[in-house]
């Protein structure tokens, strides 16, 4: 009964996922020999395996801009997303009310909007005859920075993207807390900051390994956001694997993106396949 | 702690509540108003701020509103064959990919669930796979392999670019739907003289369809807004909806991918509210946590 997703993930991933690798490792043939016809500039292995186009790529320094834009963007957005979602969990578990249900109807919105539609509204909210920029001036700022098309925007886009996510997740885990345990710790006189710190929090430690992850996977590999709202260099290796392929004509080099960004978003999976290893087996333990 | 001081907190805690929840603060309250404020700027500003520039006619900044009114952009659109065709397509392949993926992953799911094989959490992590390389490296290293399989600018080819991002969502979240209904029931259910089809259609199933309806619902969505592949593998025949928006944001008067924006968030909107609870209620959130 498992054989047919894990086939179709197989053959139409793990197959594609493979090829790709040893296309960026100069091997032209079998499955590659096709996108091998068409491309220009390619590095081929003819004995073995060469890290030719590696060495291309990182020497590069537009390429190693990008690199470090996909990272910061990356780091930046997981702070802040887990910041929100962290104070919006906390307000909907401890307060509770009318407040905390807008809070939380509004922190679940983009879950409604495909990510095409959200990157076109950000764009055209932050850009120079935006929203922001329009109060801005009516408010006597008249040369209010324009964000949209520049990396804070791609960051904006992502945490309004991701937010659902963390928000649906942290509060799931934190309504796992029982009152009790709460009550107990506010009536044994720790602060609010203290009870969070103290009992919150360790109990919550897998919700957040799993926002975390999943958010920075997620900003590693995404495209439309950094290409609908993001400027045109430096820009996230998304953005760059579609110019190598589209207009350079270069799918070797494209891969070669693909397959570092893969590496960068594998480790961080190993980070969510551990947390939730250890948590199911401490599980096993109590039970 | 001994058991009698336990005692005194349980007693004491429900008097304690209501005085902290009577008494707050001007401050606080005002830092609540400004947080709501802040939230609700930056989440729905953007996406009212496009709904208006839809009828808008004339709007020069640094006015807050159009300096005149239109409907004529709604008219470019449903007058355009182009696009209403792409509203069509959309329509045909996002219900398509839909059922296949739960053909094939509701299955899986129950047995991911019920049986414990070895190397079952591995499958469940590799199924995530999907999700860990980029999406565009993948997309290109497909493109090659489905030139020699022919499925280039083809129904099937479309079909299975887009079926590719539902798998985690249709093994994940039913898989945790049927690992939350309780086996006694199913053992009980038996005792009583119940077939195994009967088991699984008048007790697993039904208690686990909320799950399901929610793996459903985001499989629909994801289907429905993939651009990216589809544009590579269905580009020139199968223009959907999303891969539209792309030319749209580029070589159209904004008005009109305004227009666009809006009809294709109805769908998304109409399906998430009939979720809402659901998904709200931590189906999607059980969906990630592997046991």
């Amino acid at each position: 009964m498992v054989l047919p997703p894990v086939g179709v993930v197989a053959a139409f991933i793990g197959f594609p996922v493979v090829a790709a690798i040893a296309y960026t490792l100069g091997k032209t043939g079998g499955p590659n020999s096709m996108v091998a016809s068409l491309a220009q500039h390619q590095h081929v292995a003819k004995h073995g395996v060469t890290l030719a186009a590696y060495r291309e790529m990182l020497g590069d320094h537009q390429v190693l801009g990008d690199l470090w834009a996909t990272v910061w963007v990356t780091v930046v957005a997981v702070l802040i997303v887990l910041a929100m979602s962290w104070t919006i969990a906390l307000y909907l578990r401890l307060r509770g009310g009318k407040i905390a249900a807008l809070l939380s109807g509004l922190s679940v919105v983009p879950l409604f909007i495909p990510v095409v539609i959200a990157s076109y509204a950000l764009v055209t909210f932050y850009s120079v005859d935006g929203f922001v920029r329009t109060v801005a001036y009516n408010l006597g700022y008249h040369s209010f920075p324009t964000v949209g098309y520049t990396l804070t925007a791609v960051v904006i886009g992502e945490v309004w993207v991701n937010v659902p996510f963390g928000v649906l997740m942290l509060s799931s885990g934190l309504n796992g807390v029982p009152d009790s345990l709460i009550e107990a710790s506010r009536d044994a006189g720790a602060s609010l900051s203290r009870t969070v710190r103290s009992v919150l929090f360790p109990l919550n430690v897998i919700p957040t390994v799993i926002v975390a992850t999943f958010t920075a996977i997620y900003v590693l590999g995404s495209f439309t956001v950094p290409y609908l709202v993001g400027p045109s260099a430096p820009n996230l290796l998304g953005v760059s694997m579609s110019n190598y392929f589209s207009s350079f004509n270069q799918p070797q080099q494209s891969e070669v993106l693909a397959v570092i960004v893969f590496v960068l978003a594998a480790g961080i999976g190993a980070v969510y396949v551990w947390a939730n290893v250890r948590a199911s087996r401490r599980a096993g333990q109590v039970a | 702690m001994s058991a009698v001081e336990q005692g005194a907190l349980h007693a004491a805690a429900p008097a304690a509540r209501p005085k902290t929840a009577r008494r707050v603060p001007l401050v606080a309250r005002a830092l609540e108003t400004l947080l709501v404020i802040c939230l609700f700027l930056f989440m729905l500003g953007p996406l009212i701020w496009l709904a208006v520039r839809a009828f808008a006619a004339v709007w020069f900044f640094p006015r807050m509103l159009p300096n005149s009114w239109s409907l004529e952009w709604w008219r470019t659109v449903f007058d355009s064959p182009q696009f209403m065709h792409s509203v069509r397509l959309s329509f045909e392949f996002a219900p398509t990919v839909t059922i296949i993926s739960a053909a094939i992953c509701i299955p899986a799911a129950y047995a991911f669930s019920r049986y414990r094989f070895p190397g079952r959490r591995t499958l469940l992590i590799s199924l995530f796979a999907t999700n860990a390389f980029p999406k565009f490296g993948l997309y290109v290293s497909m493109a090659g392999f489905f030139y020699s399989l022919n499925l280039m600018g083809k129904f099937l080819g479309v079909v299975i670019v887009q079926l590719i991002g539902t798998i985690v969502f249709m093994t994940w979240i039913p898989t945790a739907a049927f690992s939350a209904v309780p086996r006694s029931l199913e053992d009980a259910a038996r005792d009583v003289g119940a077939g195994p089809l009967r088991v699984f259609f008048r007790v697993t199933f039904p208690l686990a369809a909320p799950g399901i309806l929610v793996a459903i619902i985001l499989s629909f969505l994801a289907a429905f807004d993939e651009a990216q592949g589809t544009f590579l593998v269905g580009v020139p025949n199968y223009i959907t909806m999303p891969t539209q928006m792309y030319t749209l944001v580029i070589d159209y008067p904004q008005q009109v991918a305004a227009v666009f924006s809006i009809l294709l968030a109805i769908p998304s909107v109409v399906l998430m509210g009939f979720a809402r609870k659901h998904v709200m209620g931590g189906r999607l959130a059980e969906g990630f946590q592997i046991r």
